[in-house]
């Protein structure tokens, strides 16, 4: 299907947070509360709109484990945005957001969009990190912050979308070299072109794109 | 439904293509030839992986290069392991393709199953158009039989795609006939068909199709009493005979390549390494630079050599020697160890010839100012300036550039087969068979390779059933290394495989729980 941009995600964090399970929740709309270690990297697709414009995520989904942490380091490269997730109910999972980050500042382009999520907020008894720790970590480090469930499915649309909408507004601000794909970031084949071409769902993109 | 109809036709229009093209290598008019023609199959990774066609896509990124191993929830025969990464934007596509199946050998012509090891409803492919049924049950009077293929595509994906997708089904086609000989392994195979007290006469069995269409001409098996023979007679093994049938199968399939790109775009070639386990033995085959090795209690136990420029130069100059006119004028069959120039004209130089290991001198003339048939060393060596790997399949449209000189003629579709037999030996769980594409042999030796295993297996819970996919992420990981400032780089900062890199780990204690 046609985009107008391609946006690449990489999901990192410790473990048994529920990276898998939140790609899941997000590209077919439901949970598997029994998933298989990710042992290498597992992909994801959806498209979204933003502006009216159709954006292609293109989800990266690592292994959380230690053995496997040179591997998911190598993928940081050319991707756009990442989705940083820690237990809500696991503090060592919180503490080690730390390492994580370094590790993706270091491996990654510096415009890449970091969303810290703190997952499974529907475990509200079992709590042993405060949302206002989250936030926090996420203020002092630059970081937008949500709390999700990937098994409610609470805020999970909004943390892909809302990491997709910062990335687009850098666009807009011209942050990102659009034409570097290292970047993370691909233009549509569609994009530019005349609207003699599609009269289609794509019709109005350019006009759209220019009036706003 | 309508693509059948289309291949079964297409196959007919190869079949009468095949049989006046020889010389005539379509230009590209009356709709043959060229890429108008439809593919063959559509592009795609190993159908064993799995991917949906967001996720190829995904795989394709030549920036972070994604190694690909075998999902969590699939499993291959003998819980064989798998990785693979694409290059480092050499081609738009990952180039390499493989395939691992059990396929049921029956006697019956028309009663090959083939099961591939994801539960699809998917029809099996068929060489030839015809009616392979599948059938779902008893290997009552049937062989099984394992097979691993890898195949590394060049100057397109269309070869390597076409044979991951049909080869196994020339395989299993040659052996059907031979499943009754190779089971009865207490006697040697019969020198002629027919003629053996123990077999009954059944003609219709020992015809081949052809004979058969022929209307029978030629048929053996008159009832007539053999005849007392006082000559010696060679003694065939039955493993020869499998030997036989995976090199007839490599034929046949380069065969199909050449009369099916009349009616499909089948772009470039690939080289071909495949393993068939029949009957306690696997059998290694070999058209390429792919390797194979076994290792067993850490000792490494080549199982495959290489097809170059270099190992086959004598083959091919004595080629070129017998056939001239395959050089089109433009390329001398000598080698000399660098380039002779103009000014150098009645010198003596050293150079060798087809029948020489080592060098002598020669006066130079004329002729030897032509650009030499083979030109280049290790990596870099090529045929006519063209090709660095001679044999494989495909290739049938590729020709030296600018020119009008056929690559083909000097191409190789035999394999080298190298027999293994797995009930001689006692296997651990470490002890491997790794298949894997020049991508990996290019930056790692076999010693390293043995090594990592060595060191990465016995670090594995034995019973985790993904071990030996681990163990292949690891190898392709040590391949293709990280990316620094200056490239892709591995160990020791030496440079990563920029290639397309596919590894199979083949448990070989399967092999024993099978006999």
């Amino acid at each position: 299907m046609a985009y107008a941009y391609l946006f690449k995600y990489i999901i990192i964090g410790d473990t048994g947070v529920g990276k898998s399970c939140l790609l899941l929740q997000f590209t077919d709309k439901r949970f598997q509360p029994v998933h298989d270690l990710t042992i290498g990297v597992e992909f994801g697709a959806r498209m979204i709109t933003i502006d009216g414009k159709q954006i292609k995520l293109q989800i990266w989904d690592t292994a959380g484990q230690e053995s496997f942490r040179s591997i998911t380091r190598s993928y940081y490269r050319g991707a756009a945005g990442a989705l940083l997730v820690y237990d809500i109910t696991r503090r060592d999972t919180f503490n080690h957001l730390t390492t994580w980050l370094e590790d993706a500042r270091q491996h990654s382009n510096s415009n890449m969009v970091i969303m810290l999520i703190g997952n499974k907020s529907d475990l509200e008894s079992r709590r042993e990190v405060k949302k206002e720790e989250g936030e926090a970590f996420a203020r002092e480090h630059g970081l937008i912050f949500m709390e999700t469930s990937a098994k409610t499915a609470s805020n999970v649309e909004e943390a892909f979308i809302n990491t997709a909408k910062e990335i687009y507004e850098k666009i807009q601000e011209g942050v990102f070299d659009i034409n570097n794909e290292a970047n993370g970031i691909k233009i549509g084949p569609q994009h530019g072109a005349t609207n003699a071409t599609h009269a289609g769902n794509q019709g109005g993109q350019q006009a759209g794109g220019g009036c706003c | 439904m309508l693509t059948r109809v289309k291949s079964a036709v297409a196959n007919f229009m190869g079949g009468i293509m095949a049989g006046s093209s020889g010389s005539e290598h379509g230009g590209g008019g009356g709709g043959c030839g060229g890429s108008d023609l439809p593919l063959r199959f559509p592009y795609g990774r190993p159908e064993f992986l799995g991917l949906s066609q967001d996720e190829v896509e995904c795989s394709a990124d030549h920036i972070a290069r994604p190694i690909l191993i075998l999902k969590e929830t699939r499993r291959l025969p003998w819980a064989t392991g798998y990785a693979e990464v694409i290059n480092a934007g050499k081609s738009t596509h990952n180039e390499d393709q493989a395939s691992c199946e059990v396929l049921t050998v029956k006697k019956k012509a028309g009663a090959v199953t083939s099961t591939p090891n994801r539960n699809s409803k998917r029809r099996s492919s068929l060489p030839n158009g015809e009616g392979l049924q599948l059938k779902e049950n008893s290997e009552s009077d049937g062989v099984s039989c394992h097979y691993w293929s890898l195949f590394d595509g060049h100057a397109g994906s269309g070869a390597a795609v076409v044979a991951s997708r049909l080869l196994q089904h020339h395989v299993a086609e040659q052996l059907q006939d031979l499943v009754e000989i190779l089971k009865n392994s207490a006697v040697l195979p019969p020198t002629c068909l027919g003629e053996e007290p123990e077999t009954t006469p059944a003609p219709s069995r020992t015809l081949t199709r052809a004979a058969s269409l022929r209307g029978g001409v030629g048929a053996p098996g008159s009832p007539s009493a053999p005849p007392t023979r006082f000559f010696t007679e060679k003694k065939i093994p039955h493993e020869c005979l499998v030997i036989g049938a995976l090199e007839s199968a490599f034929r046949e399939m380069d065969l199909q390549i050449e009369r099916e790109r009349s009616c499909y775009n089948i772009s470039g070639g690939c080289t071909a390494l495949i393993v068939v386990c029949l009957l306690g033995k696997l059998y290694v085959a070999n058209a390429g630079d792919s390797r194979a090795i076994i290792i067993r209690n850490g000792e490494i136990i080549p199982m495959s050599s290489e097809f170059t420029p270099e190992t086959e130069r004598q083959r091919l100059q004595y080629l070129a020697f017998m056939q001239p006119h395959l050089l089109g004028n433009e390329f001398t069959h000598l080698e000399f160890p660098r380039r002779v120039q103009r000014k150098e004209l009645g010198k003596k130089m050293l150079y060798r010839d087809f029948n020489m290991t080592g060098w002598a001198y020669k006066t130079i003339e004329d002729d030897d100012l032509k650009f030499p048939l083979i030109y280049g060393e290790g990596k870099k060596a090529r045929v006519m300036a063209t090709i660095g790997v001679t044999r494989g399949l495909g290739d049938h449209d590729l020709k030296v550039h600018d020119s009008n000189i056929y690559i083909k003629p000097f191409l190789s579709s035999a394999p080298e087969v190298r027999v293994y037999d797995l009930s001689k030996y006692e296997h651990g769980a470490d002890d491997v068979l790794i298949l894997a594409t020049d991508g990996l042999w290019d930056v790692l030796s076999n010693e390293e390779v043995a090594e990592a295993i060595t060191q990465f297996l016995p670090n594995c819970d034995p019973d985790d059933p993904h071990r030996y996919t681990l163990a292949a992420q690891d190898l392709v990981m040590r391949a293709r290394g990280v990316l620094k400032d200056r490239g892709w780089r591995i160990s020791n900062d030496r440079l990563g495989s920029g290639d397309d890199i596919s590894v199979y780990v083949i448990p070989l204690i399967h092999g024993n729980k099978l006999s």
